[in-house]
């Protein structure tokens, strides 16, 4: 039996591996789109490569997670292109000494780019559910994948004072949550 | 509580910011072979006991898969560097040792936006073998055909067999077999006039024009004389020599049959089993046979490579008697006024088909 456009979502959560060749052969143009986009001011193949192969690798492996028809899967794995993408250019860009031209990207970097680098990941996505609904979404747009205050109020069909607000309040809850964490403890 | 997964996909983004790129056949055929690798390394970190049965399964899987499924094309991509093997599919493993001993031809034609290279190609003495990649720039849909077969200078007839197998819409690959008869040099020219290609399940000819012509000398065999034969039940065969070549062993072969049998039956049909006295079991692909009338005939047969501790070959001849009736056999002949006429089939005491195992032949390999 071969994977297609009915049954693939099925098969690929069953991991059938000839579910991910129709999802390579499928998408990888978008996908591709989407790290070149990010990656490419990096200037390194390899990088865009890697990346690329992290993505479907985690569509592989977290496939149980997603719930929808084709039309979601196709936004959930832009999505986690996105995010993939733009956290290998954190990465990247921390590593790499910049040269001259690309100094004031690096002050790009936010406190909360820097947490988010610093803080080890599980525990930052504990604390993430945490928060409400909406400022999840806020939060997520803005941290995970790079979205700027304007583009995230036009999506959620919200003022940028409104967004600035909940990320506002959204990190306070957060520091706040995080300092009454012991070292070493989690909150489920 | 949600991990960063479950959480994206309550993210409803708009897909439609994000514009695609180009992207190459050998592009995917590539990300698809490195994704593969990391499947399997992350399959092979389970549980010690699973970790044996998952990498005995992994490792007996991807070498019959990765031909099958991580295709790459025309002769200067690797992945499926051979086609020999692709097309045999790992069943037989008479094709196993093909591409080491075949000439990288790559000879590429390009007509009506379809390119044909001929990439391997073998002459083992008794048969020519050759791989071929078509690659298009439209789709061309299901199975093709190319019904132009290779001639070679000098012989005076030939057998063969064509096969080629979709990879996508635009990639296919192919195999061609032909055993020429009569030939009498120990290289073989070859002409291979492409007019057109069928697609089968359309009946749309594709037209073109491809030309290719090459010369193959033969590889280096051993030829060992052995004239040993087995009579039973009316009909005997000869064993007359076997060609033993880097990759494979041809097997030489003649039937004959007596009077009554010829009374009898239609045809009566050998095939050859083969084992060596170490244990293996050969399997082979005959190709084809030319001779007098369906009971007095030569055949020949290539067999996979002879394992070099061997010193006895086993051979063990089935035979099957066969009436011909209208379910298996007929035929027209075109009279010539255009009129169609039947050919009858001459009336024969037997009944259906027999079967029968023959004695072994043991054949004492020289070395």
């Amino acid at each position: 039996m071969k994977s297609n456009e009915e049954n693939f979502i099925k098969r690929l959560q069953r991991q059938k591996e000839d579910a991910l060749e129709f999802v390579v052969d499928t998408y990888l143009p978008i996908i591709k789109g989407i790290t070149y986009k990010v990656l490419i001011p990096l200037k390194d193949q390899g990088i865009v490569d890697e990346c690329i192969n992290d993505i479907f690798l985690s569509i592989w492996n977290n496939s149980k997670k997603f719930k929808g028809d084709s039309t979601d899967f196709r936004k959930w794995i832009c999505t986690i292109a996105k995010f993939k993408a733009i956290d290998y250019h954190r990465k990247a860009s921390k590593e790499v000494e910049f040269p001259s031209d690309y100094m004031d990207r690096n002050t790009d970097v936010s406190a909360e780019d820097e947490l988010i680098l610093l803080e080890d990941r599980t525990e930052l996505i504990k604390l993430i559910n945490q928060l409400e609904p909406i400022e999840r979404d806020i939060f997520i747009m803005k941290f995970f994948l790079g979205y700027k205050t304007e583009q995230i109020s036009k999506k959620l069909g919200l003022t940028n004072t409104s967004v600035d607000n909940r990320v506002y309040r959204g990190k306070k809850k957060l520091y706040q949550k995080v300092t009454t964490l012991e070292l070493g403890e989690s909150r489920a | 509580m949600k991990d960063i997964y479950e959480l994206l996909n309550d993210v409803n983004l708009d897909d439609n910011e994000f514009e695609e790129m180009a992207v190459t056949e050998f592009e995917k055929a590539k990300v698809k072979s490195r994704l593969k690798q990391s499947i399997t390394k992350k399959k092979k970190r389970m549980g010690w006991k699973m970790n044996v049965a998952a990498a005995a399964v992994v490792v007996g899987l991807s070498t019959a898969t990765v031909g099958l499924t991580f295709p790459a094309y025309a002769g200067n991509i690797p992945i499926i560097g051979d086609i020999f093997r692709f097309l045999d599919n790992e069943k037989t493993g008479l094709y196993d040792n093909y591409k080491e001993y075949s000439t990288e031809m790559n000879l590429t034609q390009e007509s009506n936006g379809i390119e044909i290279t001929i990439n391997d190609a073998v002459f083992d003495g008794e048969t020519v073998a050759l791989t071929y990649s078509i690659e298009s720039d439209r789709d061309l849909g299901g199975d093709l055909t190319s019904f132009n077969t290779p001639s070679i200078k000098g012989a005076t007839g030939a057998a063969g067999s064509s096969y080629i197998s979709k990879i996508d819409d635009h990639h296919y690959v192919g195999l061609d077999k032909i055993t020429p008869f009569g030939l009498t040099s120990d290289s073989a020219d070859i002409k291979w006039k492409i007019g057109s290609i069928l697609q089968t399940s359309t009946g749309e000819k594709i037209k073109g024009n491809w030309k290719f012509a090459f010369s193959l000398p033969a590889t280096d065999s051993q030829i060992q004389l052995t004239n040993q034969s087995v009579e039973q039940n009316g009909v005997t065969v000869n064993i007359k020599k076997v060609a033993f070549t880097p990759m494979s062993f041809i097997v030489h072969y003649n039937q004959q049959a007596t009077q009554q049998v010829r009374e009898k039956w239609h045809e009566a049909y050998i095939e050859l089993e083969i084992k060596d006295d170490i244990g293996n079991v050969y399997s082979g692909e005959g190709n084809g046979g030319s001779g007098t009338d369906a009971y007095t005939v030569n055949w020949s047969k290539t067999f996979e490579k002879l394992d070099p501790n061997a010193t006895k070959l086993i051979v063990t001849p089935h035979v099957t008697f066969r009436i011909h009736d209208a379910s298996n056999s007929g035929g027209v002949e075109i009279t010539s006024d255009g009129k169609e006429k039947e050919i009858p089939i001459p009336v024969k005491t037997g009944v259906g088909q027999e079967k029968f195992v023959m004695d072994d032949i043991v054949i004492e390999l020289e070395k």
